[in-house]
């Protein structure tokens, strides 16, 4: 097992961060860390990395205690913060040098492995350039390559792509995946739960400072009733009964917003099929559909009552 | 060794602004203490008063005495016993000082009665000081022998007389230098230092402080396999060779200017001055470097803190000059005693215990400062370690 977290207790005063946090992370894994701003995915990793002293609880990584002076672990972890944490008064070469060199003092070596990570985050033609004068994707980047130069066993991202453009978001998820297929095992910290959804093997959904879901994203949906979210755009709706629809079968909840028709219903097989025969036999015209699956949102708001973005 | 090289490249990204203090306050200082033309020494030459001896006694052996005495230590003038001939003699001032021997004088003081001289002297001269000296110097050593040997011919009180005034004190000099030119003028040079040095240190220093004590950056270092003590010692590394490199370059223009000066006892004394004042500066400095959270804080404080200590210190202004409260305030900033130390130094002609006493004294206070302020921010380091 690469990190295994029991019983993890953290408190700020009164406020309880985490609160009997466990965490199992195997070998070779992407494991998601999702959960809505505050919810004490921060912390723990912050915990896991000795960053932060805990009240109660046990962290080993590679079957070791974890402690700030495990100085044998930290030599398999990489790790990219939440903040962007680069020199501004060094170059990007520089920095990628700096970071790798505190984990690699071979110089030969190092030089290598630098060059491998400025080719693997894209950061080929802005070597020399400041990190003022990059944009915020190619500042990420240079963040991500600083944390992954020395190629380490072990990758703790925290939220990296915050405030990122989508398209230097897709290229960091990819260049993430890569890492995970070159046999690196990750954990992966975000709020967005598209990028948890495309990238992690595992997701953990965390809400006040406790995990209350686990599982791969299948078996996340599968924890909850709602099968699929079918969208209609009503011709007519002032002809419709709304409760007629609630009354449907297997439909679990329907909302009309101007001529917007939303049915949220459990799994069940042609759903679809009976709830446009019954607009059709209302006479109801009906502009465009369509279904889509569950969402991690939806599993969180069934669990906490609550939407993972608020 | 990289945080001691990042060390570096965070320094070299501030050398403008570095830059700039350095060949400004050198340009100054060199300036300044170019300028500066202490006084030139002059020759000592004994000079002889002039006087006019009258006697009213009559010839007698102690008459002629006190005049060949007084013969040896001024020049005699004849003048005609004539008031109005006297007087002009003393108004022209061919004569400062006239001295008139009454009547009765040789056994009065042969009897040991008290003897009153008669002057007539220049108001307010020196001369009057000195030949008032050399008389009662005669005449007390005459009343010695007429008290203690009542029985003593005049013979005999001339020859013991004669003998005893030839009597001279050996002096010795206990000083065997000479006091170079270039003494005043390097103490000159190295006081301005102090404010140049100051300036850089806080500068540099705190420039890469506030670089490495970034929250983030710190978080992101701790997390590497690197010992934290190990750090600490490559930033250790990094100030002491930051200091010592600014010490070499401000100290290798007084080798330029001075020369072998600077291998003499006074120059070796006041790189060694500057040296240690060096290290209390940076420790100073990374205690400011400690406390600052921004560019333009720490730009004040190295503006504030240099020229303020400067000023009050008797780096612009010469110690002598300054109010006492100044001075006492003074005497809490190591610039004080770095500035005292320096003047000591370009001061002495030679060096014994004494003024070395004093010197190194002042230099162990430089450096006490720089420990404990050491000590303090090493406190304030802990303190905050506990605190996050």
């Amino acid at each position: 097992m690469v990190i295994n977290v029991k019983n993890l207790v953290k408190r700020y005063g009164n406020l309880i961060a985490l609160d009997h946090f466990n965490l199992e992370v195997q070998e070779g894994e992407i494991l998601g860390l999702l959960g809505p701003n505050g919810s004490g995915k921060t912390t723990a990793i912050n915990c896991i990395l000795s960053l932060l002293k805990y009240d109660k609880g046990t962290i080993e990584i590679y079957d070791q205690p974890m402690s700030p002076e495990a100085y044998a672990i930290k030599r398999n972890i990489g790790v990219v913060m939440q903040n962007v944490a680069v020199f501004n008064e060094l170059t990007v070469y520089e920095n990628i040098d700096y970071f790798c060199g505190l984990y690699v003092s071979d110089k030969q070596t190092r030089k290598k492995l630098v060059a491998e990570a400025i080719d693997f985050v894209g950061l080929n033609d802005f070597k020399k350039f400041y990190p003022k004068k990059l944009s915020g994707g190619l500042l990420r980047r240079l963040n991500i390559a600083c944390g992954i130069a020395h190629k380490p066993k072990l990758i703790i991202l925290d939220e990296p792509t915050v405030a990122v453009d989508p398209q230097s978001r897709n290229n960091i998820l990819e260049g993430i995946m890569e890492l995970n297929r070159q046999g690196a095992t990750i954990i992966y910290t975000s709020h967005y739960m598209e990028e948890v959804e495309q990238i992690c093997s595992r997701i953990a959904i965390m809400d006040k400072g406790k995990i209350i879901a686990m599982g791969t994203n299948e078996d996340l949906k599968k924890m909850i009733k709602s099968g699929e979210h079918i969208n209609l755009e009503l011709l007519n709706p002032e002809e419709m009964e709304l409760s007629e629809i609630k009354s449907l079968p297997h439909v679990i909840s329907a909302e009309l917003t101007d001529h917007q028709l939303v049915v949220k219903s459990s799994r069940g097989k042609n759903n679809l099929i009976m709830i446009l025969d019954h607009l059709k036999d209302q006479n109801i015209g009906i502009g465009k559909i369509y279904s889509e699956p569950p969402t991690l949102n939806d599993v969180f708001l069934e669990i906490t009552g609550k939407e993972l973005r608020d | 060794m990289q945080v001691y090289k990042a060390f570096f490249k965070v320094i070299q990204k501030n050398r403008a602004q570095i830059l700039i203090y350095l060949v400004v306050f050198m340009a100054l200082a060199l300036i300044l203490s170019g300028a500066y033309n202490p006084p030139q020494d002059t020759d000592f030459t004994k000079v002889k008063v002039n006087i006019a001896f009258i006697n009213d006694d009559g010839d007698s052996q102690l008459v002629a005495g006190l005049k060949t005495y007084l013969g040896e230590n001024a020049n005699l003038v004849a003048i005609p016993d004539e008031t109005q001939k006297l007087q002009d003699a003393l108004f022209f001032r061919q004569v400062e000082y006239i001295l008139r021997v009454p009547a009765g004088f040789t056994e009065d003081m042969l009897n040991g009665k008290e003897v009153q001289l008669e002057k007539t002297t220049v108001p307010d001269s020196t001369s009057n000081i000195y030949m008032d000296l050399l008389i009662n110097k005669y005449l007390n050593t005459v009343k010695t022998y007429t008290t203690y040997l009542p029985g003593l011919s005049q013979d005999d009180l001339s020859q013991n007389l004669e003998k005893d005034l030839a009597e001279q004190s050996k002096v010795t000099m206990i000083s065997n230098g000479t006091h170079s030119i270039y003494a005043e003028k390097s103490g000159y040079y190295f006081n301005y230092l102090s404010y140049s040095l100051f300036a850089i240190l806080i500068l540099g220093v705190c420039s890469v402080m506030l670089v490495f004590n970034d929250t983030d950056l710190k978080r992101r270092n701790l997390c590497s396999p690197i010992r934290s003590a190990n750090m600490n010692m490559q930033m250790v590394l990094g100030n002491l060779s930051f200091a010592i490199l600014t010490w070499l370059v401000l100290i290798s223009a007084s080798f330029i200017m001075y020369g072998s000066f600077m291998f003499t006892a006074t120059g070796l004394l006041l790189l060694l001055n500057s040296f240690v004042f060096t290290l209390a500066v940076l420790s100073i400095s990374y205690l400011i470097g400690n406390l600052v959270k921004s560019r333009g804080a720490m730009s004040a404080i190295a503006n504030v803190f240099a020229l303020g200590t400067s000023f009050i210190s008797g780096v612009f202004v010469p110690q002598e000059l300054l109010g006492a409260n100044v001075l006492t305030i003074a005497s809490f900033t190591p610039t004080y005693w770095y500035v005292k130390a320096n003047n000591e130094i370009t001061a002495a002609v030679s060096f014994n215990t004494g003024n070395l006493s004093s010197i190194f004294t002042s230099m162990v206070l430089v450096l006490a400062f720089g420990v404990a302020v050491l000590g303090v921010t090493l406190v304030l380091i802990k303190q905050r370690r506990v605190e996050s």
